[in-house]
């Protein structure tokens, strides 16, 4: 028996859609049933996806499957994009971290498991995608990110990644941290603070 | 359940809000402000672009070819299904290896042909028995083969009604995303509905701009009358925009979401008045609630 075969009417090489299309418009162009669109943005932040993905899942099971999900919601929600409210970019990744917490929170109400730490797998591999411009302006954005991280106290920093990339609670940090939880807030609410002054740059100029 | 928070706890907990880390019932309280505080509606959204930014924090980690390929098949599938209103469920099954009946009979034709060519008589008996049998099993092979096709159908459409019903209730927290943040977005305006009566329903309408979204969310509405109901205005200095019509719940709640393309600086006032349950052209009562605003 052979298995049934689907070939996507996209690739990653026919070119049909010019590499330099803005987002925003791809969006458009999927709102209106376009899935050569997605098939485009899928080429353009599969990489970067898969980084968030991995980065909250941090193993590599349901890798896949989250993923897909995140360029199935964006396929889906891509008429509810609202360009004033940021980026394209960041819209899709909110959306990936989005999914990939409800897996790693619905696998631990599952699996009932102890809270795992360990934010230190940071993924370094670099890809190149077909457009210099739109890399160079996200390793801008990395490098400006990573900065305003690496200027908080390591006890905010802490709260702030078990909490946005591993998915606890503010009151599972602070079990697992043995903090009592009014510090927890504390630090998270100071992070923020300190992080608005360093990232505002990022924000003069949305896409 | 706890008690409503005051403008300071809630201020205290957006940053965990804005990270999605709050635990559900600290979540639940907060939004239960923020929903009717410009301030906390204003920062939440601030707070939330920058927690946004901190996504970036990853380099981009590239999929293998066979990796990207099979999520972009998927990815297909699943945009084809979603096409298809009544997706039918196909397998294809490779038949090279069935022998069709037809040339099974054959197969008993010429057997009898060689009997009728002398082959002794109980040679011609047994490759009958032989030729029946065979038949027989592939008759029953085939059958297994249907069965094998039936069972492959209905796993697929049972996958398939699974994916739906979890892209259903997808569609409900999607739903409760979008109306969170067509409450809470950067651009959202609140207008502040009072009663005109003597009795005391409450009411806010959140305009977010960037999508034309309105949402009313009202309180300790009344019920109306038989054959009638309320109706929702928008209300420029040139006209009456009717929102729609609706009635509360039976605790008085009521929720409207509509969208329209209003400039902004035109909204002059958001009010509700009594209507048949059909709706009017143009308000034909007093304004029950009625909230006035020059956004």
């Amino acid at each position: 028996m052979n298995p049934p075969t689907s070939v996507p009417p996209y690739s990653n090489t026919d070119g049909a859609i010019p590499d330099a299309e803005g987002d925003a418009l791809l969006l458009k162009r999927m709102a209106a049933g376009d899935e050569q669109a997605l098939g485009v943005l899928y080429d353009r932040w599969h990489a970067m996806v898969h980084a968030v993905v991995v980065r909250v899942l941090r193993e590599r099971e349901d890798v896949d499957s989250v993923v897909e999900e995140a360029f199935f919601q964006a396929w889906r929600q891509a008429d509810r994009y609202a360009e004033g409210r940021g980026s394209v970019q960041t819209w899709l990744l909110t959306i990936a971290r989005s999914r990939a917490l409800d897996r790693v929170r619905a696998v631990r109400r599952l699996r009932e498991d102890p809270l795992e730490t360990g934010f230190d797998g940071q993924v370094s591999m670099q890809v190149s995608s077909s457009d210099p411009g739109r890399d160079v302006e996200v390793s801008e954005r990395r490098a400006i990110v990573r900065d305003a991280l690496a200027s908080l106290p390591d006890e905010q920093r802490q709260a702030l990644e078990l909490g946005y990339y591993g998915g606890l609670s503010q009151s599972e940090i602070a079990d697992h941290t043995g903090q009592p939880l009014g510090t927890v807030k504390t630090r998270m609410r100071l992070a923020m603070q300190k992080l608005r002054d360093r990232l505002e740059i990022l924000h003069e100029d949305v896409r | 359940m706890r008690a409503a928070m005051t403008h300071e706890e809630a201020t205290q907990e957006l940053s965990g809000l804005s990270l999605d880390v709050l635990d559900a019932i600290d979540r639940a309280a907060v939004l239960a402000h923020v929903v009717g505080c410009t301030l906390c509606t204003a920062e939440l959204a601030r707070l939330r672009r920058d927690a946004a930014q901190l996504l970036y924090v990853v380099d981009p980690l590239p999929m293998s070819d066979a990796q990207r390929e099979r999520i972009r098949a998927r990815l297909h599938e699943r945009v084809e299904a979603q096409k298809r209103s009544t997706p039918p469920i196909a397998v294809a099954v490779d038949d090279a290896d069935v022998i069709p009946l037809d040339r099974a009979r054959a197969v008993r034709s010429d057997v009898g042909r060689s009997s009728r060519g002398g082959v002794p008589g109980w040679m011609a008996l047994a490759a009958g028995i032989v030729a029946v049998a065979s038949v027989g099993l592939l008759m029953r092979e085939r059958a297994s083969r249907r069965d094998l096709v039936a069972s492959v159908q209905e796993s697929q459409g049972e996958r398939a009604r699974s994916v739906a019903a979890a892209d259903s209730l997808r569609g409900v927290v999607e739903d409760r995303d979008r109306l969170l943040a067509q409450l809470t977005g950067a651009q959202v305006q609140v207008v502040t509905l009072a009663s005109t009566g003597t009795q005391a329903p409450s009411a806010r309408m959140f305009w977010d701009q960037s999508v034309n979204a309105w949402t009313f969310v009202a309180h300790g509405l009344p019920q109306p009358k038989l054959g009638r109901c309320y109706q929702l205005w928008l209300v420029t200095p040139s006209a009456k925009i009717s929102a729609g019509v609706f009635a509360p719940d039976a605790t008085g709640d009521a929720l409207v979401r509509a969208t329209y393309e209003l400039p902004a600086g035109s909204l002059a006032a958001v009010a509700v008045t009594d209507e048949p349950v059909a709706g009017s052209a143009q308000p034909t009562t007093v304004p029950i609630i009625v909230g006035t605003t020059t956004l």
